[in-house]
């Protein structure tokens, strides 16, 4: 189908942009890579009446590790990420995740900005900001805000970002490069929606137990989530195949999942247990290696 | 889609039916109804406007109440849709009483089709879920304000 | 009257100068306005990648992108491949390893193997797959499009090109 007619700006920097935002109010959405937004569109089943364009703005893309941690602007393309050589080094679990994003076509396009503030359950980024610690920096005519991830996601494509509201940053603090770490995904054929999606860090103190441990699932609810209960047992313990089976276990069990088409609830809890195993095998692979 | 739960009022059955069965307190409670209009004896047409994030629609439905049985049970059955799908289903509402507090228990089964139900497969019942839920914690609000005046 | 716009783009090396309304993607653009339907639509949702193209060297889903966006693009479409009616050696090796069937999501694969093989010129079978990840194919079950796209690599570098 063809999308609703609507009118279109393209402001050239960042307060030109919320002054079209706060001047629209609700029916105006902003577009950036364009590839969740305009299926939406083409499908009818989203239909602002205006779009603000923020391509022209470059001033909202890079990526810059700054001291503690990594700052990328909102309008950098998950295939910058997926290439970029800091990222690769000091943030690999980020390189691993973003690679795993849709297609190629989707990863050119496709922006970290707009993959956050989308908010889609299953979504990769989503998932691992929640791993991560990260946050993201928001600007409105009240001016900037800093928006924990834990706070961040409420719902289903639905943020604690106001409507009048732009995501400027996302910013990751530092990992420690003895960190372990994974992210796995099940999807029906390569490149799908996540089925249910984990990312873990994880660290080891020299006595052998895990002092840091982050286990972020998606694709089980309204919103990606920590697994809290697992990384809480895990904490202070010797980390081997009983730990991790039970730590794998609870945060099964913590999971409520929903039924819909593609798996049902069962199954989905079946998988956390399988993928969380699996995602801190891994991790703890790393960490020694 | 099935789709079952129950939800506990802090207030008396009698009044609990009552408040069921007054079109102007559903208008008020049901998420994003624009208007709710008695079309005949225990026949509602109702026009409601959903929207998470950019996905908004609007949707028209015709709902009937049958099989009414004061003030514990009745069923709902209803139709309705918009340019993105369509809804066609039934609920079975059961109100039980628990000392001076009312147990309302609802079954339902429906078929969505169109667009929503192809595309926004994997949130349907999460959002069926929240926007009951949102029903409920509504209708609750009205009833604690009645019981308040 | 339904609101225009002024775009300025370049399509296989031809510059346009037209007008169109802020709805119209830039897919419906390349076949209608500027009439290359070597583009085709087959999802017009940005699930099957027939629709690809390359823009400003990158592929894209052309369903996935309002033609008003793309002022001042340089755009490549599978009309564009050949050159003084010599085929290029993509296509070359699509025809001689049959690499399709129906045709229908051709164009788009093309447009994917070509910028495929800009970025990574001697691509691991593996390399490819993911190259095309983007692109379904119902008739071929992918196999020959792998070939196809695996000695058009070698014809590339024996062309030096």
């Amino acid at each position: 189908m063809k999308p609703f007619s609507f009118e279109y700006f393209k402001p050239n920097n960042i307060d030109e942009a919320i002054s079209l935002l706060n001047g629209y109010g609700e029916d105006a959405v902003i577009l950036a890579g364009g590839q969740s937004l305009i299926p939406l569109m083409n499908l009818r089943l989203a239909r602002p009446k205006y779009i603000i364009d923020i391509n022209k703005i470059a001033e909202l893309s890079y990526i810059k590790d700054t001291n503690g941690g990594l700052s990328i602007g909102a309008l950098t393309r998950h295939r910058e990420i997926e290439k970029s050589d800091i990222i690769k080094s000091k943030y690999p679990i980020l390189s691993k995740t973003v690679s795993l994003i849709g297609n190629p076509q989707i990863r050119n396009w496709g922006t970290i900005g707009g993959s956050i503030s989308h908010a889609d359950p299953a979504g990769e980024l989503p998932t691992l900001l929640l791993a991560l610690n990260g946050k993201v920096k928001v600007v409105g005519n009240q001016g900037e805000r800093e928006i924990d991830g834990d706070d961040l996601f409420l719902g289903y494509l639905t943020t604690s970002m106001e409507k009048t509201e732009i995501l400027r940053e996302v910013y990751i603090p530092e990992i420690s490069p003895k960190m372990g770490w994974e992210f796995v995904e099940l999807t029906k054929r390569s490149h799908d929606f996540a089925i249910v999606s984990v990312a873990v860090l994880m660290s080891i103190d020299n006595a052998g137990k895990c002092n840091d441990v982050r286990i972020s699932l998606g694709g089980v609810g309204s919103m990606p989530v920590r697994a809290k209960g697992a990384e809480e047992f895990l904490l202070d313990k010797a980390i081997n195949d009983d730990s991790i089976n039970e730590a794998a276990n609870i945060a099964s069990e913590e999971a409520e999942p929903e039924s819909d088409i593609h798996a049902s609830a069962k199954y989905r809890k079946e998988m956390v247990k399988v993928f969380v195993n699996r995602g801190l095998i891994s991790a703890l692979d790393r960490v020694r290696g | 889609m099935n789709f079952d739960g129950n939800f506990k009022f802090n207030a008396p059955r009698e009044k609990v039916w009552k408040f069921f069965m007054n079109p102007d307190m559903l208008a008020k409670c049901l998420p994003g109804c624009e208007k709710l209009e008695a079309k005949g004896e225990n026949s509602y047409e109702a026009i409601v406007k959903i929207g998470i994030s950019v996905v908004k629609g609007e949707y028209s439905g015709k709902v009937e109440l049958k099989d009414i049985v004061t003030p514990s049970h009745y069923r709902l059955v209803g139709e309705g849709g918009g340019l993105s799908g369509f809804v066609k289903g039934e609920v079975t509402m059961d109100l039980e009483e628990e000392s001076d507090k009312t147990i309302v228990k609802w079954k339902s089964v429906a078929q969505i089709g169109g667009l929503i139900a192809g595309v926004g497969q994997r949130m349907l019942s999460g959002v069926a879920k929240i926007l009951t839920n949102q029903f409920f914690k509504d209708m609750e609000k009205e009833l604690t304000k009645e019981e308040s005046l | 009257m339904v609101k225009k716009y002024a775009i300025n783009l370049t399509v296989n090396g031809i510059n346009y100068e037209k007008e169109v309304e802020a709805r119209k993607l830039l897919v419906d653009f390349i076949r209608e306005d500027i009439g290359l339907t070597g583009t085709h639509i087959g999802c017009e949702h940005g699930q099957c990648g027939a629709c690809t193209v390359v823009f400003n060297g990158k592929s894209l889903k052309s369903c996935l992108m309002f033609a008003v966006q793309a002022d001042g693009a340089e755009i490549l479409t599978v009309e564009g491949l050949a050159k003084d009616e010599k085929l290029h050696p993509i296509q070359e090796a699509f025809w001689e390893n049959h690499g399709l069937q129906c045709g229908y999501c051709t164009p788009g694969v093309l447009m994917s193997s070509y910028v495929l093989l800009k970025e990574n010129p001697q691509p691991s079978e593996e390399d490819i797959r993911e190259g095309i990840s983007g692109n379904i194919c119902r008739c071929t079950g992918y196999v020959n499009i792998v070939k196809a796209i695996k000695e058009a690599s070698k014809k590339i570098e024996g062309a030096g090109i």
